[in-house]
């Protein structure tokens, strides 16, 4: 097919292709994603007694735990859209066990993620209704910035996702993050008081800083920008990324997950490169990728 | 139970529970102190206004967000 063959569809014969392009990619289960989700979180909490029993030092340990911490979200994300095992599919145990798991460096609750994030995708740029709004910004310092004003206590973005699990009628799930918080307040104030803070910083709070933000630049921030659209076809973008895909997470073809949320994140690459044609036809933001 | 989680997860008791330490273990390991009452002192009297001030206007760095 060449761009030709679609300035002469109906929109109702471009869906048709869009889809059938989409449904080879679909219903895969990504057994990367699934390994990566359960060895990472493994992983990270290994380095808490190797470095406290000085089998590890903290300071080869401290970017692993970056890393580890980093890594932790996409797993659960893949889980969020039931990529690994819709409900009532015989895997599904494995898809919850991931999307549970997977996030525990990260401090954030599986159910919380799934209810605010397809909130995200439902309402993605809206002013009010999208819960990731706070993290536009116009430029890259200005990200930055606007994070760190987002980590103070008083911001509003601390109860963004419980605002939108009021609105939508999920406000039990706030228990989730509040126990899972108080978990993590918890274990650091006794490795604190026990004679391990600097352990406790270098392993966890400082890793969760730095991958919390590399993950909001890169999955809410970057494909996104600048936001100020809604729609199918206009609330996200395909960009090329400095860094390249790997670096980005893949965030690059992040219009493709957007639009076609159980292709699971490898796939998204080749789903893009077929579905271009038809993109740049529905006049999507494609960037140079 | 919410006054305690609210306690709990307030910037003051992150101050008290988490930076104190910090600071007290800090200063030891980088050799300003020695090891003894007056780190953990100096480690209160860093953590605490600061956890004061952060309880109280919003924010760990002065600006508010």
């Amino acid at each position: 097919m060449n761009t030709m063959n679609f300035s002469e569809m109906s929109d109702q014969q471009l869906d048709v292709a869009e889809r059938k392009i989409a449904g080879k990619y679909m219903h895969q289960v990504p057994w990367g994603a699934v390994a990566w989700g359960i060895g990472n979180c493994l992983v990270f909490i290994a380095l808490f007694p190797l470095v406290l029993m000085d089998i590890l030092s903290l300071w080869i340990a401290f970017p692993i735990a970056v890393l580890n911490v980093t890594l932790s979200y996409l797993p659960s994300h893949e889980a969020q859209h039931n990529i690994i095992a819709g409900k009532g599919k015989p895997l599904r145990w494995l898809n919850e066990l991931v999307g549970h798991v997977s996030t525990i460096p990260l401090v954030y609750p599986y159910r919380v993620l799934r209810a605010t994030h397809m909130e995200h995708h439902k309402h993605c740029n809206h002013p009010v209704n999208d819960c990731d709004i706070d993290t536009h910004a116009d430029s890259t310092p200005h990200f930055f910035w606007k994070t760190l004003l987002n980590k103070q206590p008083a911001s509003q973005r601390n109860s963004a996702y419980s605002a939108c699990l009021q609105r939508t009628g999920q406000g039990h799930l706030v228990l989730d993050a509040v126990l899972m918080q108080s978990a993590y307040i918890i274990i650091m104030f006794l490795l604190a008081w026990t004679g391990h803070a600097i352990e406790a910083l270098f392993l966890w709070f400082i890793p969760k800083l730095i991958g919390e933000t590399y993950l909001i630049y890169y999955l809410a921030w970057a494909p996104h920008h600048p936001g100020n659209e809604q729609g199918r076809y206009r609330d996200t973008r395909a960009f090329k990324s400095r860094m390249g895909n790997i670096m980005s997470m893949g965030m690059q073809y992040h219009i493709i997950h957007h639009l076609y949320p159980r292709i699971p994140l490898s796939k998204t690459p080749a789903a893009y490169r077929e579905m271009k044609p038809i993109l740049e036809h529905r006049g999507c933001e494609l960037g140079t990728l | 139970m919410e006054l305690l989680f609210k306690t709990l997860l307030s910037p003051l008791a992150w101050a008290v529970g988490f930076l104190w330490p910090l600071f007290s273990q800090s200063l030891i390991a980088l050799e300003y102190l020695p090891s003894g009452w007056i780190a953990i002192a100096v480690g209160a009297a860093i953590a605490i206004p600061l956890g004061i001030a952060a309880q109280f206007r919003g924010s760990w760095i002065w600006i508010k967000p």
